[in-house]
Formats: structure tokens, sequence, C-alpha cells
């Protein structure tokens, strides 16, 4: 029999037309010092897809992942997770977001199993259940053999790969990266390519805010550039930003066995 | 899980945590001890060498003792979150706030506990005081002293844990609010140790669990507003 091809747009097949967006922001602005690191930005990204944030140093990348993952507030405008304002719903954005920052947020004195344990804890990983799940997240960062060591004697590569593990410990449905590629060897590259994959195939949405995109380009369905804390340039499928300043997806064929 | 039990899981992680930074920095405990007992070996050496005024001087020098030494251990349990990030990713966890501010303060009140443990006998040595009779009254003042200190020790770290100077602030601002509990205690143990002559013991401990449970409840409701950036 033969095989029916259909043209889609990329991650649209199956996907619930009701579902809110993973992310949707209005005007949305943050100060420092009176100073707009964040001066209205207004998108939305559909769930599922993993959209790259590229702009220069003080563009307002990080601080709209921080205001994503709810570490700090917008000054102005609203932020929206899966439908929930983060302002006004900060608990309920938390379970459902895992951030990776610049800083690891991983205590010295404690050993890298003792760190996810606590952090299992923290993100309500049944105590019969999370052990088991931080041996398998060790193995899976490439530490396994490491587990009794202090984190104050980890390399800056290790310590990425911990706090890696703990963004898996969080099964979260939105994904936000903060330069995850910063201190990694090539198998550590490997690692964070294999898992932007899986994010994407498993219906995780990611934002990955990065100035090298040589790693991430390729796993990306969006890219958004960001300028003085306004988004300037939007490609690709599965975000829209107002005033749109986008170029159309090109249409991807999907082949689907009848 | 239910509510309770969560937020009472997450408090225990977070004690445990503290606790097993702070004993393996080795250093920090040793050298809080060291202080607390300097204190009380130079209070005792500015005070002279009556036996009668060392010993009625030692409930207060004991209280000074157990307040400096614990300010030094509730801001450490704070500064461990000051390592690369961690108050950021304490803050982003899904839990309710109380139970952060309940963790931290159990520890707090948990190193006052073993300070006091610790200094008693020093007292008791250093100030020729018999402190063997009042034992369970004395014990009954450490640990409500010990909880009323945790409790706006806790508070005030997590105010100043943010600040370059916290290490002056923090003194600043806790030795001013626990006032009426150094007051408190330092009469509950002049009571406990000379026997109650004149019946005060239970309104000072009166006054010790109500400081507690108001300090305990006004730390817990507002500590959370502290961690927001």
């Amino acid at each position: 029999m033969p095989q029916t091809t259909i043209y889609s747009s990329p991650r649209s097949v199956g996907a619930p037309e009701q579902l809110p967006p993973a992310v949707a922001t209005h005007e949305l602005a943050r100060l420092f010092g009176g100073h707009p690191a964040l001066a209205g930005v207004s998108l939305t990204v559909t769930a599922g897809h993993c959209v790259l944030l590229v702009g220069p140093n003080g563009a307002g990348k990080t601080t709209l992942l921080r205001i994503l993952a709810t570490a700090i507030r917008p000054s102005f405008g609203t932020a929206a997770v899966d439908g929930l304002d983060v302002a006004a719903h900060p608990d309920l954005v938390r379970s459902r977001v895992a951030y990776l920052s610049h800083a690891t947020g991983l205590y010295d004195d404690l050993t890298a199993r003792e760190n996810l344990v606590f952090a299992a804890t923290m993100l309500g990983l049944e105590p019969a259940s999370s052990g088991g799940r931080v041996g398998e997240v060790l193995d899976e960062v490439g530490l396994a053999e490491d587990d009794v060591l202090r984190v104050r004697g980890f390399s800056a590569g290790m310590r990425r790969r911990l706090a890696l593990g703990r963004v898996l410990l969080a099964r979260p449905s939105l994904v936000l990266l903060d330069e995850p590629f910063a201190a990694l060897d090539p198998a550590g590259i490997q690692l964070m390519e294999g898992l932007l994959d899986r994010w994407r195939h498993s219906g995780v949405t990611a934002l990955v805010a990065a100035h090298a995109t040589e790693h991430i380009a390729a796993h990306a369905d969006a890219t958004v550039q960001l300028q003085g804390g306004a988004v300037v340039r939007v490609t690709g499928d599965g975000v829209v930003a107002w005033p749109p300043a986008r170029e159309p997806a090109a249409p991807r064929a999907v082949e689907v066995a009848p | 899980m239910t509510t309770l039990r969560r937020n009472a899981t997450v408090a225990w992680a977070i004690a445990r945590k503290d606790a097993l930074a702070e004993v393996r920095g080795k250093q920090a405990a040793v050298s809080t001890l060291t202080f607390a007992a300097l204190v009380l070996l130079l209070f005792g050496f500015a005070l002279g060498s009556d036996p009668r005024r060392l010993a009625d001087a030692a409930p207060g020098l004991l209280w000074l003792g157990l307040v400096f030494a614990g300010l030094l251990a509730v801001g450490r349990f704070h500064e461990v979150e000051t390592e690369d990030g961690a108050l950021e990713q304490l803050t982003l966890y899904p839990v309710d706030r109380r139970s952060i501010y309940a963790g931290k303060a159990a520890i707090g009140a948990l190193a006052m506990l073993l300070l006091g443990a610790l200094l008693v006998p020093l007292v008791a040595i250093l100030y020729a005081v018999d402190v063997v009779h009042a034992l369970p009254v004395l014990a009954l003042t450490v640990v409500l002293g010990a909880i009323g200190f945790a409790a706006v020790g806790t508070f005030y770290a997590g105010v100043t844990v943010r600040m370059r100077a916290r290490e002056v602030m923090l003194p600043l601002l806790v030795l001013p609010i626990v006032a009426p509990l150094l007051l408190a205690a330092v009469k509950a143990t002049t009571a406990a140790l000379t026997g109650d002559p004149f019946g005060e013991l239970p309104a000072w401990l009166t006054l010790l669990a109500g400081f507690d449970v108001v300090m305990l409840i006004a730390g817990a409701g507002t500590y959370g507003f502290l961690l927001e950036e």
C-alpha cells in the first residue's frame, strides 16, 4: 500500500487546538534600577517547540527566562506559562518549569547524590522512588561514578552536568536553559543535544538562550532575536511576536503511515 | 502526600542539608564554639575574681555567649545559600515558603541547643555555679530561648542574606528585637539557679513561650516575601 504524504507545520500534528500556549507574554517589561532590561515583549510560544533566544549581552534573554522561571517579577506587563500567570500563580508555575541558569545552585559541601536527593525532595518526589530516580539521572549525566564526591571538588563541566541532572529530575512542561553548552566537554554537548531532541519529541517546550548557536540551531524550531530588551526578529515556527517580526516557516514534509 | 507531611518533609530536608554542610565545614563550627567560650572567659576576666560577683553575673554572661554565638550560627545557615546561586534555586522549588523558614529555624534552634549544652557546663566551671540542682528548669529555659532566638535570627538572616554587609547588619537588626527574650531568659535562669525565692519563674517562662509563638508566626508568615527578588 502506498504511503500518504501530507504537508504540515512542524509539531502541529496531533496537537490539541484548545491548549494554551506554553509561554505567553504581553508588553512584558522589567526594570533594574530604572534601566529596562526587558522593554515590552509580547510573544507566544506554542507547546512542544524548541525556541532559541539570541542577542548580544544585555539584550534581555536571561531576564526573560528568569521572569518565566518566577525568579523575578515583571515590572510591567504579564507573562504566563501554560496559561498560568507567573505573578499570580508562581507556585503552580514552578511545578511546571525547570530552569538551568548561569549559576548551578549546588551546595559545595554536599555530594553529587546528596544534592540531587535534596532537589528530589524539594520537587516533591516520593522518598521511596526518588533514590532510584536519582541514580538513573546521575547515570544519564555521566556522574554515576562520582556520586559520593563532594561538589566542591567538581570541575565547571561536572557542576553543569549535575545541575542538568536536577532539571531532569523535575519532569517539567517548560525547560528554560541559559547558555546550556557553557563549560561542557564534547560528551556533555552531545548529552545536551540528545536531551533537546528528547524534549522536543516528547512535547516539552524549551527556551534556550545562547550566544554560540552552532550546537542548538539544528534542534530549534524557531529563533527569537532580542536587542535592547525588545524582540527584533523571529524566524521559524511556533512563535508569534507583536509587532509581527517574523519570517514564515517553510512547510515540512511529514510522512504518515496509512 | 498531604500538605502537612510535604511541608514537614521539606523542612526536614533543609535542616538536614544545612546540618551536613555545617558538620563538614568543621572550621565554622569550631570557630563558633571557640568564640562563645572566649566571650565567657573574657567577661570573667573583666568582672574580676570575686566568686560572688561572678556567680551573680553568670546567667547574663551565659545568655550573652549564647546570643553572640547564635548570631554566627543562624547567619551561616543562610550564608550557605549564597554559594553559586543556591538561594535562587531554593526559591524556584515548588514548595511552601513557610517550610523553608521552618527548616532554617529548626536547624538554628538545634545549633543554639547544642551551644547551650556546651556553655552551661562551661559557665558552671568558670564561674563556680552549681547548675546540677536546676538542670530541668535550666534546660527548659534554654529550649524556649533557643526557639525564640532562632525564630528571630532566621527571619533577619533572610532579610540580610542578599546584603553585602550582612555580617554587620544581622546583629544590628536581631539584637534589639531579642532584648525581651534576653531579659526573660536571664531572669528565668537566675530564678532557676537561686531556687526561685520570689516565685517569678513561671512568669518569665510564660513570657519566653509567648515570645516564641509570636515570633514563629510572624517569621513564618513573612519570610516568603524576603526570598522574592
